[in-house]
C-alpha cells in the first residue's frame, strides 16, 4: 500500500498534478513498540500530515491498529481508516468517529473511496470485501466472484477512471469488479497475498501490483492483464510499489529483504537503492510527494528521505514508526 | 496479539501486606467434602482469602498500589471508599485501550455504582467516550470486550452516539454487544470452543460471563452468563486430575506446559473444587473473579466430576482452531481431542492440528503428585515449529516481521529451537487410551529440522534400553517413551512463560531427533498394574510394534492394553482393524460430558447427578436420576 491519487475533475485521460493544487501529504505511522492489547498508549499514532515547514502533524485519533486511511475528495473532512476494529468514520476532520462496522468484520487492512460516486467506500478485510454506498454508515459484503476461502484482502484499489470499477489484491490473486462489487473476477492468479495496488497517476490504464511470492507486476490495460517485471525478485514478499507523481518513468517498491527497489526507465531496470538505510533492509513501505522525494519506512528506525530517488538517504522524523501508508491527497473540491 | 500481563504477580504479592495462606499452605485435601453447606462455607472462606489478601496494604500508604482490582476488591469489602473515588479519577486520567482495560474498569464501575463519588462514576464514563478501545484479535478478547461494553451500554442507556468512544449510542451498543455474544455462545456450544482447555485463558472467559451473569439486565443474558460458567467449569473439572488441567491445550506458554499446575486454571480449580494450591497473588486475573466469586454457586455434578471419580475415563470432545485467514480450506477446522484419565496419571491429545500459530499443545502424558507445585510431571515431543506461513496464515502481517516481532518484543522462545510450546504443521497424533503415538513428516528446508522430547527433572530411573524404548518413572506412573529415528540429548533450558529474556536451567533435558521422518510413541501405566519396573518393561518389550519412516511414517503396534493399532501420518487410524471416523465424534462424549455437534445443549453426569444446560431454550435443568 499505498500512495493513491485522488483527483476530481480530472477522471479521464493522462493527469497533470503539476497543474493541480499542491495535493497534501498524509500518512499513517504507528509508532507502538512494546504496545499489547489493554496497555496504555504511551505514543502518538494514526494519521500525521506534513505541514508547511515540514514537519509531521498528528490528527483524528491516537490508534495503534491504522492500515489505510481515505478522504471523501469533496470534503477531506469526511476521513475513513482502515484499523484493527474494522471501519472508523470521521465527519469533522477527526474530531471524532464512529466505528461503522460490527462483529461481523474485523481486522480491516485497506479502505477507499470511489471519486465518482464518493458515497461508495469499500473495505478490505481478512476475509473478503464489504462496500457502503451511504458513507460507511451501512457496510455490507459483496463478494460474488470471489473465492469462498482465498479472499483475504490486503489492497483495494478503485479506478479513478470509472465508478465502481475496483481492484482487490487477495489471496489467490487479483479481481476486478466493474459494477461496483456486484461482481468479481480473478484477473491474474496468485498462490500468495497481493500486497499492493496501485494505479498511475500519469496514466489511468497503468497499474501496478506488488505480491508475495510473485513479484512485481505491471498493467498496461486498466488491470485486466498482468506482466511481471522481469528485473524484480520474486523469492521474497515485496510489500508495497509506488510511482513518482513528478516522474512517470520512475517507480519504487519497499521490500523487507530487499529493501528500496527503483527504476527510472519505467520498471525496464531496478536498482536496490539501500545507501545511508539502516544495514538491515527491512523496509516497510515507500513513498513519493508531489515534488518526487521518496521517503522508506524502515521497520523499527525511522522514516527515511531521499531527494535523489534512493541514491541517498537521510533521517527524517518519527523514530520507531511504521509507516503504513502514504497518501497524496488532492484538495478538496470544496 | 500477545497476552497482557498483570503488573508482575512478584511486585504484586510484595504490595500486599498478608500471606496467601492457601499459597504457602501444605495442599489442600483432595477428598470430595459431601456435605453442601460446608462445600459452600469452605467455598466462601476461599473467596475471602483473596479479597483479603488483596485488600490489605493496598493504597495505603500509597494509593498507586491500588489497581483496578484492589479498588474492586475494596468496594466489595466497603473499605477506603475515599481512597477507592479519588484512585478512580486518577486512573481515568490516563485509560488503557482494549479488553484488559474494559473489563477491570467495567468490574469497578459496576461494584462502585452506588460507593463511587460522582466524580469518579463520571470519571470512568468519560473514559468511555474519550478513549478508543481497540477489540483485539482473539476470542478471549472479544468476550471481555463485548461483554464489557455490553454491561456499560446497560449502565449507561439511552446515551447519545458522540458520548461513546466507538460513535455509537447506547443502544447501538448493547445491540452490536448482545448480537457478537450470542453468535459466540451458539457457536461454542454448537462446535466448541475455539480456545479451549486454556490454561491461563479460563479466566478471560470466565470472568466476563461472570459479570454477565451477575450484572445483565437483560435476563436472557444473565441466564447465558450463568449457563456459560458452568459450561467452562465442567470442561475444566472433566479435564483436571487432582485439580490439575491435563491433556492439550489451545493455548498456554512454557511455565504451563512443563509446570502444568502453574496456570490460572489452578487458582479455579483451588476456588471451587478446593482440591490444588492456587497460584500466587491467585493468578492475578482471578482477583477480578473473586468480587463476585459468591454469586455463583457451582453445582454439586461438576464438583463431583472434579473431586469424586469412580474410576479411569476417556472424554472426547471437539473443539475449533483459531481463525485462519489464509492458507487454509477452511476458517476454523475441527479439532479433536481425547483424554484420558487415571487416578495416577492422564495422557490427552488433539489430532495434531496447527490449532493456534504461538501457543498450541498438542499432546501429553501428565502424571498425579502429591504437591504439584514445582513439579514438571509431564512427558512429550513436538516439532518446534517457527513458521512464517503460520504466523500469516492467522495474523494480518507479511511474512518476515512477525517472527521478529514476536520473538525479540514478546516471546522469546517462539524462534527457538529449543522450545517446548508449539504445534506443527508436520506432526500427526493418535490416541488409544494411554497410548499416544506422533508422527512427523518434516518438509525439507523446513526451519528446525528436529523433534523434541521432554523429559523432566522428576522423572527417575530413566532407562535407555537396547530394545529402542526408553522406560522411567513419575510419580506413580511407568512410562515407556520410543523415538523412531536417533537422537541425542541435550539440557533444556527454560524461557518462563515464553517472556523471560534468560534462560534458565530448571533440570530436565530434551530429546532431539534431528531428522524429518520421525516418530515417537509413548505408552504409560499405573506402577499399582505391575509387579516391579522390570515387570513394566518386560510387558512394553513383548509388544509387538513395527514401523518405517519411508517414505511416510508408519507405526503398526499392539498396545498395553491390547489394542492393535495401525497409523500412517496423513491418514485416518486404525484399531483392531477399524478406521477412526473423526466425523463422527460427538461435540462432548464420555462418563460425564456429553452432547451433539450443533445441538446447542451440554448434559453434566456423575452417578445419579444430572445438570442439562440447554441453550436453545435457555434452561437448566437439574435431576437425580433412578438407579
Amino acid at each position: 500500500m499505498r500512495l493513491r491519487s485522488l483527483s476530481l475533475g480530472l477522471l479521464a485521460g493522462a493527469v497533470s498534478l503539476a497543474a493541480a493544487p499542491a495535493p497534501d501529504f498524509i500518512i499513517i505511522a504507528n509508532i507502538n513498540r512494546n504496545y499489547v492489547i489493554g496497555s496504555k498508549i504511551v505514543t502518538l499514532n494514526g494519521l500525521y500530515q506534513r505541514d508547511a515547514a515540514g514537519a509531521w502533524r498528528h490528527f483524528g485519533s491516537n490508534d495503534t491498529s491504522l492500515s489505510a486511511v481515505a478522504f471523501d475528495p469533496r470534503d477531506h473532512n469526511v476521513i475513513y481508516t482502515a484499523a484493527l476494529n474494522g471501519l472508523w468514520r470521521s465527519l469533522d476532520g477527526g474530531q471524532s468517529w464512529r466505528m461503522c462496522n460490527d462483529w461481523s468484520l474485523t481486522e480491516a487492512r485497506d479502505v477507499a473511496v470511489d471519486p465518482n460516486a464518493p458515497d461508495t467506500v469499500y473495505l478490505a478485510v481478512t476475509d473478503g470485501v464489504a462496500v457502503s454506498t451511504d458513507r460507511a454508515q451501512t457496510l455490507v459484503r459483496r463478494e460474488n466472484g470471489l473465492p469462498g476461502r482465498g479472499k483475504y484482502t490486503q489492497a483495494i484499489e478503485i479506478d479513478r477512471t470509472r465508478a465502481g470499477r475496483v481492484l482487490a489484491g487477495c489471496e489467490t490473486g487479483i479481481y476486478l469488479t466493474e459494477d461496483a462489487a456486484q461482481h468479481w473476477r480473478r484477473v491474474f492468479a496468485a498462490t500468495d497475498t497481493v500486497n499492493d495496488l496501485q494505479q498511475s497517476p500519469h496514466d489511468p490504464r497503468v497499474w501496478l501490483a506488488a505480491t508475495q511470492s510473485a513479484g512485481a507486476l505491471i498493467s498496461r490495460d486498466g488491470g485486466v492483464t498482468w506482466a511481471a517485471f522481469p528485473g524484480v525478485p520474486a523469492e521474497h514478499a515485496l510489500y508495497n510499489i509506488t510511482f513518482d507523481p513528478a516522474n512517470p518513468q520512475r517507480l519504487a517498491i519497499g521490500s523487507w529483504a530487499h529493501g528500496v527497489l527503483t527504476s527510472e526507465d519505467s520498471g525496464a531496470t531496478w536498482v536496490a537503492r539501500n545507501a545511508g538505510l539502516p544495514g538491515a533492509h527491512r523496509v516497510w513501505r515507500v513513498g513519493a510527494d508531489a515534488a518526487g522525494r521518496l521517503y522508506a519506512s524502515v521497520f523499527g528506525e525511522t522514516l527515511y528521505v531521499s531527494d535523489d530517488f534512493g541514491r541517498t538517504w537521510q533521517p527524517d522524523a518519527l523514530a520507531g514508526s511504521l509507516v503504513n501508508q502514504f497518501l497524496l491527497l488532492p484538495k478538496a473540491a470544496n | 496479539m500477545k497476552r497482557l500481563m498483570l503488573p508482575h504477580l512478584a511486585l504484586l504479592t510484595a504490595a500486599c501486606a498478608v500471606a496467601q495462606p492457601s499459597v504457602e499452605a501444605p495442599p489442600p485435601s483432595r477428598a470430595p467434602v459431601p456435605d453442601a453447606a460446608l462445600r459452600r462455607e469452605a467455598y466462601h472462606r476461599r473467596v475471602d482469602e483473596v479479597l483479603h489478601w488483596r485488600a490489605s496494604g493496598a493504597g495505603r500508604p500509597d494509593p498507586a498500589t491500588m489497581d483496578m482490582a484492589a479498588i474492586a476488591i475494596k468496594l466489595t469489602l466497603r473499605e477506603d471508599l475515599d481512597l477507592c473515588s479519588a484512585r478512580v479519577i486518577e486512573m481515568m486520567k490516563d485509560p488503557g485501550t482494549g479488553p484488559f482495560w474494559m473489563f477491570p474498569t467495567v468490574c469497578v464501575a459496576y461494584v462502585g455504582r452506588d460507593l463511587l463519588t460522582p466524580g469518579a462514576r463520571a470519571a470512568i464514563r468519560n473514559a468511555w467516550r474519550t478513549t478508543r478501545q481497540l477489540r483485539g484479535d482473539t476470542e478471549n478478547h472479544w468476550a471481555m470486550y463485548y461483554t464489557s461494553l455490553y454491561l456499560m451500554a446497560e449502565l449507561y442507556p439511552n446515551e447519545p452516539a458522540e458520548t461513546w468512544y466507538s460513535g455509537k449510542s447506547s443502544e447501538e451498543n448493547l445491540a452490536e454487544a448482545r448480537d457478537y455474544l450470542v453468535h459466540w455462545i451458539d457457536l461454542t456450544t454448537s462446535r466448541g470452543q475455539g480456545e479451549y482447555n486454556p490454561t491461563h485463558y479460563i479466566g478471560e472467559y470466565a470472568i466476563p460471563m461472570l459479570f454477565l451473569a451477575t450484572w445483565a439486565k437483560d435476563p436472557t443474558m444473565k441466564q447465558r452468563g450463568h449457563m456459560m460458567l458452568d459450561w467452562l467449569f465442567a470442561e475444566l473439572a472433566a479435564n483436571t486430575l487432582d485439580g490439575v488441567l491435563r491433556g492439550p491445550a489451545s493455548r498456554t506458554d512454557e511455565g504451563s506446559v512443563i509446570e502444568r499446575w502453574n496456570s490460572l486454571a489452578s487458582y479455579f480449580s483451588w476456588l471451587l473444587f478446593g482440591n490444588t494450591p492456587p497460584i500466587g497473588g491467585y493468578g492475578g486475573w482471578g482477583l477480578y473473579f473473586a468480587p463476585l466469586a459468591k454469586n455463583y454457586e457451582l453445582p454439586e455434578v461438576i464438583y463431583r466430576i472434579a473431586t469424586d471419580r469412580g474410576g479411569d475415563f476417556v472424554q472426547r470432545d471437539r473443539a475449533r482452531t483459531r481463525r485462519f485467514w489464509r492458507y487454509s480450506d477452511e476458517l476454523s477446522p475441527a479439532v479433536y481431542k481425547t483424554n484420558y484419565l487415571r487416578r495416577d496419571y492422564a495422557v490427552g491429545s488433539t489430532q495434531g492440528i496447527m490449532n493456534d500459530a504461538i501457543q498450541g499443545h498438542a499432546w501429553d502424558v501428565t502424571w498425579a503428585e502429591a504437591d504439584p507445585r514445582g513439579k514438571h510431571a509431564t512427558m512429550f515431543s513436538l516439532h518446534p515449529m517457527s513458521s512464517e506461513r503460520a504466523m500469516q496464515s492467522q495474523f494480518v502481517t507479511y511474512p518476515e516481521p512477525m517472527i521478529k516481532g514476536v520473538t525479540f518484543e514478546g516471546k522469546p522462545s517462539y524462534d527457538s529451537p529449543d522450545k517446548v510450546v508449539g504445534v506443527s504443521y508436520y506432526e500427526r497424533v493418535f490416541q488409544d487410551l494411554d497410548t499416544v503415538i506422533a508422527l512427523y513428516d518434516l518438509a525439507p528446508g523446513v526451519r528446525f529440522p528436529h523433534i523434541n522430547g521432554f523429559f523432566s527433572k522428576d522423572l527417575v530411573n530413566v532407562t535407555e534400553d537396547k530394545s529402542g524404548w526408553i522406560f522411567a518413572r513419575g510419580g506413580n506412573a511407568y512410562l515407556a517413551y520410543r523415538p523412531l529415528a536417533p537422537y541425542h540429548w541435550m539440557k533444556y533450558l527454560h524461557r518462563n512463560g515464553g517472556w523471560a529474556k534468560a534462560a534458565e536451567d530448571l533440570g530436565g533435558r530434551l530429546l532431539v531427533s534431528p531428522h524429518l521422518k520421525n516418530g515417537t510413541i509413548v505408552q504409560a501405566a499405573s506402577v499399582g498394574e505391575f509387579k516391579d519396573f522390570a515387570a513394566f518393561q518386560a510387558a512394553i518389550r513383548a509388544l509387538p510394534l513395527e514401523f518405517k519412516l519411508e517414505p511416510v511414517p508408519i507405526v503398526k503396534m499392539r498396545t498395553l492394553r491390547g489394542k492393535e493399532i495401525a497409523f500412517t501420518y496423513g491418514q485416518a487410524p486404525k484399531v483392531d482393524g477399524k478406521t477412526i471416523d473423526y466425523a463422527k465424534w460427538k461435540l462432548f462424549e464420555g462418563p460425564y460430558l456429553n452432547a451433539e455437534v450443533g445441538g446447542h445443549k451440554l448434559t453434566i453426569t456423575h452417578g445419579r447427578l444430572e445438570r442439562t444446560l440447554d441453550f436453545n431454550t435457555l434452561t437448566i435443568t437439574d435431576r437425580v436420576r433412578a438407579n
